[in-house]
């Protein structure tokens, strides 16, 4: 039997900035896919020479959906260079925010862009569920998007309330953060957070946060899903029925090795818990092989350039020494995207909430890998469920802010010395690094490594594929004029270009 | 009903996000009200790569009307002025970016790298914005441009541009009713006060009580590199997120308005001379105002001193 591979490029709507996928389909299967990042934004241009906290107001810009986060990653690298100790309310009120940052992201991105894709109506009009899913996820009216984009709207006030504005503001920085909320403003966070925890719970989830984190197993989960017409008609149970029919529990698996760099470090005094016993923050970091835990070691961490448009020397290389000149574009050789290739100990590693599950050893997402694998389905259900983790120590952390206000919430740091410093932290995608060197109290480098840099990378220098390059081979392709299932494996990683677009040094 | 296309060339979707925040009206109740229809945004839009397609000819041969053209990000001409940098389908951005202007009743430039190219201006990716390289008149569309309703691009700065700006933006062109712009053609109607009015360190400001480190209560402009006097906005009148401004949480104003935003200055730092600031409050008298804040200092009340009134 012969069988004849088509090729597709298929653009990416829905995602920040650019994005094309060329992927060979033989026999309505993709049997291999290259990952294109489109755009360069070439914003170490403007780093290189900068006033050392430079960072805090400029990183930022990477990216919309986390600018925070950006600046979160910015502030620890000085925290780091200046040798500062912060005080618990920083640390808390960091936390509070970053927090509030990666809900709304998780939120907005399972419904208003995940979702969205059950509308698609030629691939899904015989899809037994499409009506309720348009009425659901249909574009700026469906009832689930209008009140995704009310909740989360209000739960962004409280980064307004202690940042001044979102996104894009730069209250965090070396030594704590700009400013103190005074009382009456964080019992209106206390309570911006109530209502927003009781809509999760019972739009979201269906069910308490507490009913859901009894769901240990495939098994469990099966139950929870008879248990009550709530928990089918919620977010989560809609989301699940209407995937397992289209079949996103059978593919769109990954290379199984999951990346972390921890995140929310715990304060000095706090009720809060790490979810792995032992480590200084609450998520955790680490590096999942096969069956292995591995410490992360911020050393196993380089970038390879072999497919990316960029000067080829060093082709590998730690993001401390990365020299990024663009070189090329359009369509020659080897290089097919803007989007370097991160490995971690040379291989190619997935980050993102489900790796995060997978790290904080939640025993349902254990137990579903086990028994699926890392499908598209399970990676979506990863981030929906993921404010259910995150909201209980949001709740703690906002009470601990308001017993312990007088308590400092700034370390002075009058400048910041010469040094080399990281800041690793887990965004709402995934591991985001950016590592920055000061010579002569200038910035003389900034290099960031972004999540989706990670997830959407090009092959490298042994050929390996990225994580979604890889879990796009053997997804079904109905129709190639509408590949939304293509669109379902990458959505899956919520891909964010904008930020995996480089930043790069100024070729002067 | 109007149509209206999101264009999202370089930038970071900030004003996306922004726009979300929207509060009278919520987004999807701003589209509903005022009878539009949106064809086409990269985030909030679920049609097909072929549709999308079918939908780009049909503006560009004129059978779908495209009513109203919004652009947020910079439009990118680097390398060497291909704009290879920013391709949509192989092909350089800025001509999609050309075509859809060419048709369109009303261009709006959302943000400052729309409006006036931002980050990447000036740099390697060789960014401009649609109608100005940051003060240069020119940009990607050229000094004459003028959409089908005889304005030219309609400038809505900021890094982000406020929600109720874009917002307000939006039901102004929709009823076509008429915005007076300034010479950097941002509409007057939230650009003609400075950041500086209706911060709540304002009085710190005019007694001269100072801030030299964060987490103070004194004013940012001195020390701290706050832009607030030196650049208009709307910051301050118009909270942000229904609850504050970056000054009033102790954060300068970085005057993200301003078309040579961002400078090349460090950020947190205020340039002066001898404690002057070099760049003083716009309009002011430099002989008057120094003259003018050593009285204001020494006659600063007692409570600003002990910095005891809250902001
Ligand atoms: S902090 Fe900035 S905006 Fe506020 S009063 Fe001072 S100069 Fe004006």
């Amino acid at each position: 039997m012969s069988s004849e591979t088509k090729k597709i490029d298929i653009p990416f709507n829905r995602v920040e900035g650019d994005l094309e996928v060329k992927v060979d389909v033989t026999d309505d299967t993709i049997t291999d896919a290259w990952s294109c990042g489109t755009m360069y934004r070439g914003f170490e241009a403007m780093m290189t020479g900068r006033g050392p906290l430079d960072g805090l107001v400029i990183t930022p810009r990477i990216c919309g959906i986390c600018s925070l986060t950006h600046l979160n990653a910015a502030a620890v690298a000085l925290d780091r260079i200046a040798q500062v100790t912060l005080p618990d309310n920083a640390i808390r009120l960091r936390n509070v925010a970053l927090m509030a940052e990666t809900i709304q992201s998780d939120l907005r991105q399972a419904v208003l862009m995940y979702m969205a894709d059950f509308t698609n109506h030629k691939a899904y009009q015989k899809h037994p569920l499409f009506k309720e899913a348009v009425a659901r996820y249909q574009m700026l009216s469906g009832s689930s998007v209008v009140e995704v984009i009310r909740k989360t709207k209000r739960l962004i006030e409280i980064i307004a309330i202690i940042g001044g504005q979102w996104p894009h503001t730069s209250f965090m920085v070396p030594g704590g953060v700009t400013s103190i909320p005074y009382v009456p403003k964080l019992m209106q966070s206390r309570l911006i957070f109530n209502r927003f925890l009781e809509w999760y719970e019972k739009k979201v989830l269906g069910c308490t946060i507490a009913r859901w984190q009894a769901v240990t197993t495939r098994k469990e989960l099966a139950q929870w899903f008879e248990e009550r017409p709530e928990h089918r008609d919620s977010e989560v149970g809609f989301f699940i029925r209407f995937a397992e029919k289209a079949g996103l529990d059978t593919y769109g698996r990954g290379n199984d090795h999951f990346l972390c760099f921890g995140n929310f470090p715990l304060p000095k005094d706090t009720a809060v818990t790490p979810r792995v016993p032992g480590t200084d923050q609450l998520t955790t970091p680490g590096f999942f092989r096969e069956t292995e835990y591995l410490a992360l070691d911020a050393a196993s961490i380089k970038e390879d350039i072999t497919c990316s448009w960029f000067e080829q020397k060093p082709v590998v290389s730690h993001p401390f020494d990365s020299v990024t000149r663009p070189y090329a574009s359009g369509n020659m050789g080897k290089p097919y995207s803007w989007v370097k290739a991160p490995r971690y100990d040379g291989l190619p590693a997935e980050t993102g909430p489900l790796a995060e599950a997978v790290m904080d050893r939640v025993p349902l997402f254990l137990d579903l890998i086990r028994n699926t694998g890392a499908t598209a389905l399970v990676r979506q259900l990863a981030r929906i469920t993921r404010p259910a983790r995150l909201l209980p120590d949001m709740g703690t952390w906002i009470d601990e802010l308001l017993a312990h206000h007088a308590d400092p919430f700034y370390t002075p740091v009058k400048t910041i010395p010469d040094g080399q410093g990281a800041g690793m932290i887990q965004a709402a995608r995934g591991a985001l690094g950016h590592w920055v060197t000061i010579e002569n109290s200038k910035i003389s480098n900034y290099q960031v490594i972004t999540p989706t840099a990670w997830n959407g990378s090009p092959r490298d220098g042994q050929n390996q594929p990225g994580p979604w390059e890889s879990a796009l081979k053997g997804t079904p392709v109905k129709d190639p004029d509408n590949p939304v299932e293509a669109g379902h494996v990458i959505r899956s990683f919520d891909p964010c270009m904008v930020c995996a677009v480089h930043i790069v040094k100024n070729e002067k | 009903m109007k149509t209206v296309y999101w264009l999202q060339g370089g930038g970071c979707g900030g004003d996306t996000y922004s726009l979300l925040s929207s509060d009278f009206m919520d987004v999807s109740e701003l589209f509903t009200t005022l009878d539009l229809k949106l064809l086409w945004h990269p985030s909030l839009c679920s049609i097909d790569p072929a549709a999308h397609e079918r939908l780009l000819t049909d503006i560009a041969s004129g059978t779908t009307p495209l009513d109203i053209l919004m652009v947020e990000g910079s439009i990118i001409f680097g390398p060497a002025g291909t704009g290879m940098f920013d391709t949509f389908r192989g092909r350089a951005k800025k001509e999609l970016c050309h075509t859809l202007a060419s048709h369109a009743r009303y261009v709006v430039a959302v943000g400052t790298c729309a409006a006036f190219g931002g980050f990447g201006a000036g740099h390697a990716i060789e960014a401009t914005g649609l109608q100005f390289t940051k003060k240069k008149k020119g940009g990607a569309l050229g000094r004459e441009f003028v959409s089908g309703s005889g304005m030219p691009v309609i400038n809505l700065a900021g890094c982000p541009c406020h929600h109720d700006v874009i917002a307000g933006a939006l039901m102004a062109v929709a009823s076509d009713v008429p915005l007076e712009l300034d010479r950097f053609q941002r509409p007057l109607e939230w650009y003609n006060t400075m950041v500086h009015q209706g911060c709540t360190r304002n009085e710190y400001h005019e007694y001269r009580v100072e801030e030299s480190d964060f987490g103070e209560m004194g004013c940012l402009f001195f020390h701290m590199g706050c832009a607030g006097p030196l650049v208009p906005g709307p910051c301050n009148k118009l909270l942000w997120n229904r609850h504050s401004s970056k000054p009033r949480a102790g954060v300068p104003c970085f005057g993200c308005t301003s078309p040579d935003f961002p400078k090349s200055n460090p950020f947190f730092h205020t340039p002066n001379i001898e404690g002057i600031p070099l760049e003083l409050p716009k309009g002011v008298n430099r002989a008057h105002y120094m003259v003018y804040k050593g009285m204001a200092a020494e006659a600063a009340p007692e409570r600003l001193k002990k910095r005891s009134a809250k902001v």
